[in-house]
């Protein structure tokens, strides 16, 4: 199965002014994968789904879905794709079926089965009829989803849906985004600032900060290696400045201390013995050195605070 | 296209209010209609009574600060009062065709009306986050615009004919049906007395009066359209509605004013002979009045197709 990818983002760029909110993203999204986009609030997420969807213009470079270009071939390019764009915004005067009826008629194909059968998939008949204003976010968040599939797109690109779920109701879009996924080959692409959401739900993330992507990886190699881990150096408290100054030759950053004589350094593990050869030579005392395992949520946060 | 029109009209016809325009529009069209049957009471000696009407117009033009409009207005009526004496030709007894005729003032709140749902039906997509997904679909922009005018056009026809059909039903009331054939006595565009069927004239007077009523929505819908804010939209809109009302006058003196829409938004005026200037015709109206239309519909399909929408 190794057709063309559903997504091929090409040097795309965003910019406002003369600020640039979202810097040459290349990459691919395959059919069948739910590729995570996480970066915290600020980060350029919500900016990039609207190139993809033709909202914003793409200042410079291309994003392709499925070989047609969005800003070129719209029509091709967007019949392929179902979106909720920020916040699940719906008419709220209208009922929940009035909103599905009125996105159906806007796609040749949707029968009215299709529509009785999104309401059941997303769990809304009971309330189908009911105004959206009477909906609460989940609810909404449930009938924005089911707009999003009416057509049966090839990528369904979905920007914070976790907001206003409920852990059951995160449960349950989790399985289902997967299952759309890997038995009815649709790309999901879902941003979210919360990597716990996303190690669960998703194959492969990419980690966008200040509007860079700075690491693209599947979901294991993100959790398992990959990068470095944090290695805690404990050492005589009056030779902690010589000690720094040591470890600085290997142009390796260091952490802000939290005990005295505490140095932490992210490195790499092989390097572990380089850093501990060089401390001896010089006559320090090490008391000891430690890998801290990282949580996932310590690596997001090392990835993107760290670098403003 | 068929969809995206049925999609909008949904859309309107969804809203409270709407529908509270459309019950103002039955009460006000009901109620005047009653209001002009009290004060309008069937002649029983109408040689009497034109020849009184004769003095009074003839007393009215003595006044020398008369205004341009009403003195035509006063010198038109007493031509046709004069000609009625002469050639033994009565008014039409009452009946609902003429009715329709005077209460043509109530085509000005169908313009208001169609103004308030003109100046939301683009910025309210935008203030309710509702544009994103709109746009989002295999349809070209100005395919989303144009149904959206589409929409609002026909509901603003949809108003006039309620208007009429209301005001027709009410005065039919009191007068009952009418004849179709009932003729009336007219100044065509050159000044002279021609007998005219009342029921054509109806029709040509509300049906020309979609030009200014197209005028306004256009309006209307443009500023929504660039503005994004239907506050604005209606306020300004209904500002101009008002200042251009009070132009009819102006533009009597100062020439260059004709080819503003204001003195060319009255169709009434032709059907009564009343012309702003002398030398404005029909056809000059509604063509100032189209090139308007053209111009804002281009202005707002621009702006539309190119902007980023990030709201
Ligand atoms: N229309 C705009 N004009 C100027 N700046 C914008 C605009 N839209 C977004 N931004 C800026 O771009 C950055 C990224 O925003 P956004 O894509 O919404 O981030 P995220 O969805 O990742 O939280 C933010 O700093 C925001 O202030
Ligand atoms: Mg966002």
């Amino acid at each position: 199965m190794n057709q063309t990818p559903v997504v091929q983002f090409q040097h795309a760029m965003k910019r406002i002014g003369k600020r640039t909110i979202v810097n040459d993203l290349s990459f691919d999204i395959q059919a069948g994968e739910v590729f995570g986009f996480l970066g915290p609030n600020g980060a350029g997420k919500t900016t990039t789904i609207r190139m993809m969807v033709g909202l914003i213009k793409i200042s410079q470079g291309d994003i392709l879905i499925k070989g047609h270009s969005i800003s070129k071939d719209f029509n091709k390019a967007i019949r392929n794709v179902g979106a909720i764009v920020e916040n699940p915004d719906l008419y709220k005067y209208l009922t929940g079926y009035q909103n599905l009826k009125h996105y159906a008629r806007m796609v040749p194909g949707v029968t009215k089965a299709r529509i009785e059968e999104i309401v059941g998939i997303v769990g809304l008949r009971d309330r189908i009829h009911d105004k959206v204003k009477t909906y609460s976010l989940g609810m909404r968040q449930r009938l924005g989803i089911a707009q999003a599939l009416l057509h049966r797109p090839s990528l369904l690109i979905l920007d914070e849906p976790t907001n206003g779920l409920d852990p059951a109701g995160i449960h349950e879009l989790r399985n289902y985004l997967k299952r759309l996924a890997h038995e009815e080959s649709v790309a999901v692409f879902v941003s979210s600032h919360l990597l716990s959401e996303m190690e669960l739900m998703c194959d492969r993330v990419g980690v966008l900060q200040n509007g860079k992507l700075v690491r693209i990886q599947s979901i294991q190699d993100f959790v398992h290696d990959g990068g470095s881990s944090l290695v805690c150096v404990t050492v005589e408290s009056s030779q902690v400045e010589q000690a720094k100054r040591l470890i600085a030759t290997l142009k390796k950053e260091i952490l802000p201390i939290r005990q005295p004589g505490q140095l932490l350094i992210p490195l790499n593990k092989d390097e572990i013995p380089t850093v501990n050869k060089l401390l001896m030579q010089a006559g320090i005392q090490i008391y000891s050195i430690q890998v801290q395992e990282q949580t996932l949520e310590d690596k997001f946060l090392e990835l993107t605070e760290e670098r403003k | 296209m068929i969809g995206l029109v049925a999609n909008e009209s949904m859309k309107i016809y969804s809203r409270k209010l709407t529908w509270i325009l459309l019950l103002l529009l039955f009460a006000i069209t009901i109620g005047s209609s009653i209001l002009g049957t009290i004060n309008n009471t069937n002649a029983t000696d109408w040689r009497a009574e034109t020849t009184q009407l004769v003095h009074q117009y003839e007393d009215r033009l003595k006044i020398t600060e008369l205004s341009p409009t009403l003195r035509t207005d006063a010198e038109n009526k007493l031509k046709i009062a004069k000609y009625r004496l002469e050639n033994d030709f009565p008014a039409p007894s009452n009946n609902p065709w003429s009715a329709l005729l005077t209460f043509s003032g109530l085509i000005e709140m169908v313009i208001v009306f169609a103004i308030v749902i003109a100046a939301d039906i683009v910025a309210g997509e935008y203030t309710a986050g509702t544009m994103k997904l709109l746009l989002i679909r295999p349809h070209n922009r100005a395919k989303i615009l144009f149904s959206k005018y589409i929409a609002v056009s026909l509901f603003a026809i949809v108003m006039l004919a309620l208007l009429a059909v209301c005001g027709y039903a009410t005065n039919a009331l009191f007068y009952g049906l009418g004849d179709i054939h009932t003729t009336d006595l007219f100044l065509n565009q050159q000044g002279q007395v021609v007998q005219l069927n009342v029921l054509m004239q109806g029709i040509k007077m509300y049906g020309l009066s979609l030009f200014p009523i197209m005028s306004y929505v256009t309006l209307a819908f443009a500023i929504s359209t660039v503005l994004r804010n239907s506050a604005l939209a209606i306020g300004i809109s209904l500002f101009i509605m008002i200042v251009g009302n009070s132009m009819i006058e102006a533009t009597a003196k100062m020439e260059w004013l004709k080819y503003l829409p204001f003195a060319n938004s009255d169709m009434s005026l032709y059907i009564f002979h009343l012309p702003a200037r002398p030398e404005m015709t029909l056809n000059f109206s509604i063509t100032v009045l189209l090139v308007y239309i053209v111009a804002l519909i281009l202005l707002s399909w621009n702006v539309f197709k190119k902007r980023d929408v990030s709201i």
